[in-house]
């Protein structure tokens, strides 16, 4: 389990592995591919530039919101829009791993087959 | 409640929506339940979650029975609030132990709005933010947290999450600033706002 959100520290244009490990998506030529789905590339040409993949160009084709930071050149993607939109229209509760406080990771799906109360809350 | 519970195949799961580990470790003393760190706001993002505390319970074939509820398990803030917790504790044990959950699914399905694309935005920046304010970049934290806050002004956890990163007090004048500005803009929350008895 990763969570769908990456953050690029270094611009947009990424290698084939580092869209792999960022985005958990790969480049092939049957298109753009996460374990056994693959997402159509219409236009190609459009995703790649100097030899390298352009991140948000991927992250729109795979309706990932994604924001550049100008200055600092970091670069923030977040989640398929679709898991939301799963999540608020059809009640599938998205799955996640975050680290406890101890920085173990913990994911939803590690407590499948049990009623889950989930609580957001913060110290602010 | 999760030791009251637990016999009923039952599992809280606390997650702070938070950067500080050591304040959040502060409230969760004795606490024996997971309680996570969510420093990208991870969760605000899938579930459309904009103000804390927000619960979601969720059924043994991952089905979302109740969506971000604002419901509180302490009555810590029922002062301020007037918001009861035992009723909503009473919900929760209607759920766990009868599985009557309080809305229809029906209900559910239409209980949350969307994120707006501004709110997304808003999620993007406030993680860019966080980032250069670790790399010791304070412009470019200042800069993107400001973003962030202008693409949802009336979102708790941008707003207000924001303020103590920012050298401010989430319990001051910020706060009672913010909690006008946002019943001036009829208190928009994606989910189902608490029943408060003032």
């Amino acid at each position: 389990m990763q969570n769908d959100l990456a953050l690029l520290t270094n611009g947009p244009l990424v290698s084939a592995n580092e869209l792999r490990r960022e985005l958990g998506w790969e480049l092939k030529p049957e298109g753009l591919c996460r374990e056994d789905v693959c997402v159509l590339v219409p236009d190609r040409a459009s995703l790649e530039a100097d030899g390298k993949i352009d991140a948000v160009a991927v992250a729109a084709l795979l309706d990932r919101p994604a924001l550049v930071d100008e200055v600092t050149g970091v670069v923030a993607i977040g989640a398929q829009r679709s898991i939301r939109k799963r999540a608020i229209d059809d009640l599938q509760a998205p799955d996640f791993v975050l680290p406890d406080l101890d920085g173990t990771p913990h994911a939803l799906s590690d407590h499948r087959s049990k009623k889950r109360l989930l609580v957001a809350f913060s110290s602010w | 409640m999760q030791d009251e519970l637990a016999d009923h195949n039952f599992q809280v799961i606390a997650v702070a929506i938070d950067e500080d580990v050591e304040a959040v470790r502060g409230f969760m003393e004795g606490i024996t339940y997971p309680v996570l760190m969510d420093v990208d706001h991870v969760l605000t993002e899938l579930y459309a979650i904009s103000n804390v505390p927000s619960v979601v319970m969720i059924d043994e074939n991952d089905t979302i029975v109740q969506p971000n509820w604002n419901a509180y398990a302490t009555d810590t803030f029922k002062d301020y609030t007037g918001i009861d917790s035992g009723e909503q504790l009473d919900v929760i044990r209607q759920w766990v132990i009868n599985d009557t959950p309080m809305m229809s699914a029906d209900e559910a399905k239409t209980a949350v709005g969307d994120l707006s694309a501004d709110e997304e935005l808003a999620r993007l920046h406030f993680r860019i933010a966080n980032h250069l304010r670790g790399q010791g970049d304070n412009d470019g934290a200042a800069r993107n947290f400001d973003r962030a806050a202008e693409h949802a002004p009336h979102d708790w956890t941008i707003r207000r999450a924001m303020m103590p990163l920012r050298g401010g007090d989430p319990f001051g004048d910020e706060f009672f600033a913010l909690a006008a500005e946002y019943a001036e803009a009829g208190r928009p929350f994606h989910g189902v706002a608490a029943r408060s008895r003032k």
